[in-house]
């Protein structure tokens, strides 16, 4: 191993949005958001980290936290 | 700087041993018995026709009717590669088998000793003794790339940084990253090369997101190959070597078999090299009456010195043996500590949890490698953003 591998490393997610608004992720349909948050760091920097995060409940009953990248542009999925 | 040290097609090699026409005709490795039904190494005649190193035996077979299989020699690949990996580490190289046949090291260290880069080179062809060819960049893979682009006395060295590597790279084929056994394993160049991506100089043109995207995380390490970098070394630790072999005087199978290994087992442990360790791996291998050699590497449960159990352990694989031997080999890999298995006084049963847990560490990391063991190492927990607050370290018992 080279270094200390990190955890909960997001992985790329398919979401179809409305409004910045997930509707489906990885092809589940979204029942409800549970929860909505902002996260702005490394401002100051070259690489800021601007991430605007979902809580949701797909209509299989499954709960997933995927973030859209607000710097970049692409929605990722995150335990 | 990396030096790569290639000898193609050495497990073919070795196995044809004086057959040396054989790697002029169609020839491949055969598939070792019990495991699948693909091809070893083969020669360039064999390429030709289309076969390639994991190519499906009926396929290979389909494409040349005339594919000579060559049985596979396992220990005296092991063998002769040891010998190989000893004479580079003895001019002071710390070196990285990749794979019989392939191996790296950092020539850093070595410049102002062997008088720089040309010198460096010159020592190790001097010190392993058979022809092989050098490739020498700023990465792992491209000093890999340009070995294969290399001949015997005209080594190809790639100067500069990760800018020189990438420009390096980009002409050359993406089946190079076969080279990499996950991307190898992943057949990703397949894919690539379907898609369109001929050159890694394309490959490295692609947004990584996109590669990402599509072929996840061994995606990305294309990527990083193809664009000049890739991860540090991680070289071997040198090892002594301790070996036994009993020449059998008739074939030998089954009970013979047993009371040859119950021999080689006494023969080791009386070895005053051995010092009172124990023994925690050990390799046994066989040569076969009908050419070819067999080879298993055996992981004990605990470290030992007891020959009753190492018996008890060893005897099962006699069974694997596929034909009758001629010659058994018992060699130690590696040494554990001294042998001392004294009770203790007072109950101390936490103590007594954690040597069992540091023993099962070792023991899994002997078996698997260093990252057998690993636990959760928080460093910011509080941290808002997740991929931030743990990672995955060594774990130390």
């Amino acid at each position: 191993m080279a270094g200390p591998r990190r955890l909960a490393v997001p992985t790329r997610a398919t979401v179809i949005a409305a409004d910045g608004r997930p509707l489906v992720v990885d092809g589940r349909t979204v029942d409800s958001v549970r929860e909505s948050w902002l996260i702005e760091d490394r401002w100051w920097t070259d690489r800021p980290l601007r991430r605007r995060y979902w809580e949701v409940v797909t209509t299989c009953g499954r709960n997933a936290v995927v973030f859209h990248d607000l710097e970049r542009g692409a929605w990722w999925t995150q335990r | 700087m990396i030096v790569c040290v290639l000898q193609p097609r050495f497990q073919l090699t070795v196995a044809a041993g004086d057959r040396t026409e054989l790697l002029r005709v169609p020839a491949a490795l055969a598939p070792e018995p019990g495991s699948a039904q693909r091809v070893g190494e083969v020669s360039l005649a064999a390429e030709a026709f289309g076969i390639h190193p994991g190519t499906q035996l009926g396929e290979a077979l389909a494409r040349c009717p005339r594919l000579v299989l060559v049985p596979p020699d396992p220990a005296g690949v092991a063998d002769l590669w040891e010998r190989l990996l000893v004479r580079l580490e003895s001019i002071g190289a710390a070196v990285e088998p990749e794979r019989p046949g392939l191996a790296c090291f950092d020539a850093q260290g070595l410049l102002r000793l062997q008088g720089g880069i040309d010198g460096v080179l010159a020592a190790a062809r001097r010190a392993l003794r058979v022809p092989a060819r050098f490739g020498v960049a700023p990465s792992r893979f491209a000093a890999v790339a340009a070995s294969t682009h290399a001949r015997v006395r005209r080594p190809v060295i790639v100067s500069g940084g990760r800018a020189q590597a990438r420009a390096f790279l980009a002409p050359l084929p993406v089946a190079l990253l076969r080279a990499r056994a996950v991307l190898a394993e992943a057949r990703l160049h397949e894919t690539l090369e379907r898609l369109g991506v001929q050159t890694l100089g394309e490959l490295a043109a692609l947004p990584p997101t996109a590669l990402v995207d599509r072929f996840g995380a061994v995606g990305l390490l294309a990527y990083e190959l193809a664009s000049g970098g890739d991860g540090a070394l991680c070289p071997r630790q040198p090892t002594e070597v301790l070996r036994e072999s009993l020449q059998l005087p008739d074939a030998a199978s089954g009970m013979q078999l047993e009371r040859g290994l119950g021999l080689l087992i006494d023969r080791l442990l009386a070895r005053r090299e051995r010092q009172g360790r124990t023994l925690r791996a050990v390799v046994l291998s066989a040569t076969l009456v009908e050419r070819g050699t067999w080879r298993e590497r055996v992981v004990f449960r605990e470290a030992l010195a007891d020959p009753v159990r190492m018996r008890l352990a060893l005897a099962p694989r006699l069974a694997m043996v596929p034909a009758p031997a001629e010659v058994l080999r018992l060699a130690v890999e590696q040494f554990g500590p001294v042998a001392s298995d004294q009770l203790a006084l007072k109950d101390e049963s936490t103590a007594a949890r954690t040597a069992r847990l540091r023993e099962a560490i070792r023991q899994a990391r002997a078996a698997a490698g260093p990252d057998a063991a690993l636990r959760v190492l928080e460093i910011d927990p509080d941290s808002r953003v997740p991929e931030r607050r743990a990672v995955l370290a060594p774990f130390e018992g």
